[in-house]
């Protein structure tokens, strides 16, 4: 009677992919766990658009360093982040150290724009709101000739479209590192969060730093967070379906995005694998106990 | 979303619902049809890492103002500035850089030991520089009081705060035990059974780990199935 031990792993393949289709399919979604690293987060921005009220020009760089291997955690973090700053009118640029991002920082905030402005009747435009860096390699020594430049300008000399820096509105008065009161960083890549961590930083100023990880990460960068590291944290598609919810508080107009539907499957998956697992250490314990009696008769 | 058919958005997505299901193929039995395209995958992802550096940052930094290709020009074919000899400078760099290739041609590979001592050594200072920025805070975080009585917090609060002061100390304690090797353990004695307990609390870490990546792997596949619900299947759809 060992069922357990003996089930073909494409029945589990199988059964995982039925489990978290049905509420993709069906287009249903559950309200996501309250993450207190997300409500920080989000309590960061806040901060941010109430500083922008002073009126000195600045603007938030947002390292979107994904690839398509952990786009589906940090695209919806970057998505509902974009859609924070916009929504309170906070100037952004993008940037990544890995080239598979490029299509990604094009794409993002065009798709977020329209979904905004078809809820609201506002336009934003590329230029004067936000503003595409694009890939940028070098990665240490290209952040550490960042954070040093003396003029911010002459180091970009282009955008990713290879528009002249002073010819956009949004990097007039931006200068230096100074001039960049924060930077978020969303990656699930090895080593790219630490060195913008570790050189992004001048003597004077060390920006405000927001992370979003995947789930893989969050152990490792819970530690920056618990230590004042970093101001805030997203913790894999979990963090990006509260912050949804966040949102949505505050806009009940918002139609819902794609981080709650991913975290609604998700839970209905761990669910799944929790109860497998739970199955799998029954047997074995049915197993131990019948041979163990067995063995003393 | 809305797919006409046979334009480019249609076939982006047909191609890429075909990538995904060849990829997932594999989960039933290794087949030609996904040895086929993890080998395109391979090869778009090695031609994207080269060209996007040389694109982006060779061409545009090094190779045009070098080559004089960045100036302006004036309608009848003059400039609006003179050729910066200054550019010339940057041939040194591309020389030192170059010589990493020499590793390819056995008689002159010394060479590219000049080059790799160059960055071998500049990436030990800035390792050094980085670590201290990244490490020294968690550290110096390390030092937290037992016991917590603060007047703006609940009694409850300076209460479960101070406990897992206690929990963090023991844990951070155990575990540095378990990486002490500088004398020899007695078994049964007070180190080995405190570098035991840090085993176990690691194997919790290492439990927790695993849930994570699990999170991760399973978001992974729901982003695909999203995408082939929501985009695939409707442009397969689009052609009946």
């Amino acid at each position: 009677m060992n069922y357990g031990l003996k089930l073909d792993s494409r029945l589990i393949f199988l059964l995982v992919f039925i489990v978290v289709a049905i509420p993709l399919v069906y287009d249903s979604s559950i309200k996501p766990a309250k993450m207190e690293t997300a409500n920080v987060t989000y309590q960061e921005l806040e901060k941010l658009a109430e500083n922008q009220k002073n009126g000195k020009p600045a603007l938030v760089l947002i390292a979107a360093d994904l690839a398509p291997s952990t786009q589906s955690e940090n695209e919806p973090q970057t998505s509902v982040l974009i859609e924070h700053l916009l929504r309170r009118r906070i100037p952004f640029g993008l940037i990544s150290l890995i080239p598979f991002a490029t299509p990604y920082l094009e794409q993002m905030p065009q798709e977020i724009v329209t979904k905004l402005a078809q809820e609201t009747g506002e336009t934003w435009e590329y230029g004067k709101d936000w503003v595409n860096f694009g890939y940028r390699p070098g990665s240490t020594i290209m952040i550490q000739k960042f954070a040093k430049s003396k003029d911010l300008h002459e180091f970009f000399k282009t955008d990713a479209q290879a528009i002249p820096m002073k010819k956009l509105e949004i990097m007039k008065g931006i200068k230096t590192i100074q001039d960049i009161p924060a930077l978020i960083e969303l990656t699930g890549t090895v080593g790219v969060f630490n060195v913008w961590l570790q050189f992004f930083r001048s003597d004077q100023h060390v920006p405000t730093l927001i992370h979003g990880c995947t789930a893989i990460t969050i152990p490792e960068a819970y530690n920056y967070f618990i230590t004042n590291q970093i101001s805030g944290l997203l913790e894999g598609v979990a963090g990006a379906a509260w912050y949804e919810e966040l949102l949505s508080e505050v806009y009940p107009a918002r139609k819902p995005g794609h981080a709650l539907k991913i975290m609604t499957a998700l839970s209905i998956g761990n669910i799944l694998i929790i109860v497998l697992i739970g199955i799998g250490n029954l047997q074995e314990l049915w197993n131990y106990w019948k041979n163990k009696r067995t063995r003393n008769f | 979303m809305n797919y006409t058919l046979f334009t480019l958005s249609w076939f982006e997505t047909i191609l890429a619902g075909i990538s995904v299901l060849a990829i997932y193929s594999f989960l039933y039995r290794e087949n030609k049809f996904y040895r086929l395209f993890e080998h395109l995958f391979i090869g778009i992802s090695t031609a994207i890492v080269t060209i996007e550096p040389i694109k982006t940052f060779f061409w545009q930094t090094t190779l045009k103002p070098l080559l004089g290709l960045d100036r302006l020009a004036f309608p009848d074919g003059t400039y609006v500035a003179d050729y910066d000899f200054n550019y010339l400078l940057f041939l040194i760099p591309i020389f030192f850089g170059s010589l990493y290739y020499s590793i390819l041609v056995p008689k002159y590979s010394w060479l590219a030991q000049i080059t790799i001592g160059f960055l071998l050594g500049i990436s030990g200072g800035m390792a050094f520089n980085a670590t201290m920025v990244e490490v020294t805070p968690q550290i110096i975080d390390s030092f937290r009081p037992l016991y917590i009585n603060l007047p703006e917090q609940s009694a409850r609060e300076n209460l479960i705060n101070s406990l897992n002061n206690i929990f963090f100390l023991i844990v951070l304690f155990s575990t540095s035990c378990y990486f002490f090797f500088t004398f020899k353990r007695k078994p049964n004695g007070v180190v080995e059974k405190i570098s035991t307990s840090g085993r176990w609390l690691m194997m919790g870490c290492f439990g927790a780990f695993f849930g994570t990546t699990i999170m991760a792997r399973l978001a992974l596949l729901i982003e695909r199935l999203q995408f082939m619900v929501d985009h695939w299947w409707v442009a397969v759809m689009a052609l009946f």
